[in-house]
């Protein structure tokens, strides 16, 4: 794989700094990365991942941008509104950077298609809003050994980790062996 | 904007897996608070005693996750033999059996923040997080007709004043959310 001249130019800052370089941007540029979640999370973490040159994002999310996601959902725009939140982002991601490849999955993720799903990917970004949601990328992602780098926020709090068992680090049962019972959980 | 500060904290961490570079956040959980701007950090260790990643796992493969969520405060009943069908009302049924009835009282069991956007002329405040029958002020006699944002809330409501002796009780269906569909259209949504 080899960068072309317009990715050179594109890139080119990224290129003189050591920690990244030619070598560095090819990683990025082979690198399959699938986010769960196209919505508040989901839209700067899609827009950056796209911008700097990771080669390939999936994007899952079932939900449609709705008149409350947009003052902080900001790949949407207005004129998205009721289109399906990963064509939007993918939209938006490719408009800023046509070099890359951006697969969408307009589906919820279930038991029966996320391991396939993630099998096809290098690292799980978790950007969802539940927590049976989040057991089950937990243990998918376990399953497959791929890296959860989770992300979640609750009114003025947010809380990032990155789960990785085969790495020695723990995984979200570690953290939380339970969910909350229903009655506590905020809707 | 939190999701865009954090959101990008996670795009950092990506990065920084894929180019093999700077200290991953592994082992770490990183607390951002907005109102406080401050970040903590809190060492989160392997549990041994891990139903999955442990070292006598118990799940060895994907389960019924709805099934392992679903679970219930100690203490609240979780089934009961209220029929809910027999309450609900639609929107303009609400409003029409409301207003046909003199005597009858309104409650809004939704929070105070949610009250201070938009209401129903003529209900009254009385939260579900602070919501007691017995100190309700609420008499077992007229017909209370109750709604939230949803329906749920004031469902839940509904229950609690049927076990406490309350038989005349109307829940609007769809909630508040609906109602400014189906009835006040001029009501602001949330």
């Amino acid at each position: 794989m080899k960068l072309t001249n317009e990715e050179i130019n594109r890139y080119s800052r990224h290129l003189t700094l050591p920690e990244v370089g030619i070598a560095g941007q090819l990683k990025l540029k082979k690198s399959k990365v699938l986010m769960i979640g196209a919505g508040g999370l989901g839209s700067p973490l899609g827009m950056y991942l796209g911008a700097v040159g990771v080669g390939k994002l999936g994007l899952v999310d079932f939900d449609v941008v709705d008149h409350t996601n947009l003052h902080r959902q900001i790949a949407h725009a207005s004129s998205d509104e009721g289109r399906p939140k990963v064509e939007s982002l993918r939209d938006t991601i490719l408009a800023g950077n046509p070099n890359i490849e951006v697969e969408i999955h307009n589906i919820r993720l279930e038991r029966d298609n996320v391991l396939e799903l993630f099998r096809q990917y290098d690292i799980i970004a978790d950007g969802s809003d539940n927590f049976e949601t989040r057991y089950l990328i937990n243990d998918a992602a376990y399953f497959t050994k791929k890296p959860l780098v989770s992300a979640s926020i609750f009114r003025f709090q947010g809380q990032i980790t990155i789960f990785a068992p085969e790495s020695g680090g723990p995984c979200y049962r570690c953290l939380y062996s339970e969910p909350p019972p229903a009655a506590l959980v905020p809707s | 904007m939190l999701p865009g500060v954090v959101g990008l904290i996670q795009a950092t961490e990506i990065i920084k897996l894929i180019l093999e570079n700077g200290v991953p956040l592994i082992g770490r959980l990183l607390l951002y608070d907005a109102m406080k701007m401050n970040f903590k950090e809190v060492r989160v260790r392997k549990d041994p005693q891990c139903a999955l990643c442990g070292d006598h796992p118990s799940v060895k493969e994907l389960i019924d996750y709805q099934a392992f969520c679903d679970i219930h405060l100690p203490g609240q009943v979780p089934q009961d033999d209220i029929d809910e069908s027999l309450y609900e009302l639609t929107p303009l049924e609400f409003k029409k059996a409301f207003d046909a009835d003199s005597s009858a009282v309104m409650v809004d069991v939704r929070e105070t923040f949610e009250w201070d956007i938009c209401r129903i002329e003529g209900s009254e405040l009385l939260p579900l997080s602070k919501f007691d029958p017995a100190t309700s002020g609420l008499d077992p006699d007229t017909t209370i007709f109750l709604y939230c944002y949803m329906g749920k809330r004031s469902m839940l409501a509904l229950k609690e004043l049927k076990r406490a002796g309350f038989k005349k009780l109307k829940n609007l269906s769809g909630g508040i959310d609906l109602w400014a569909e189906e009835v006040d259209t001029d009501m602001p949504r949330y």
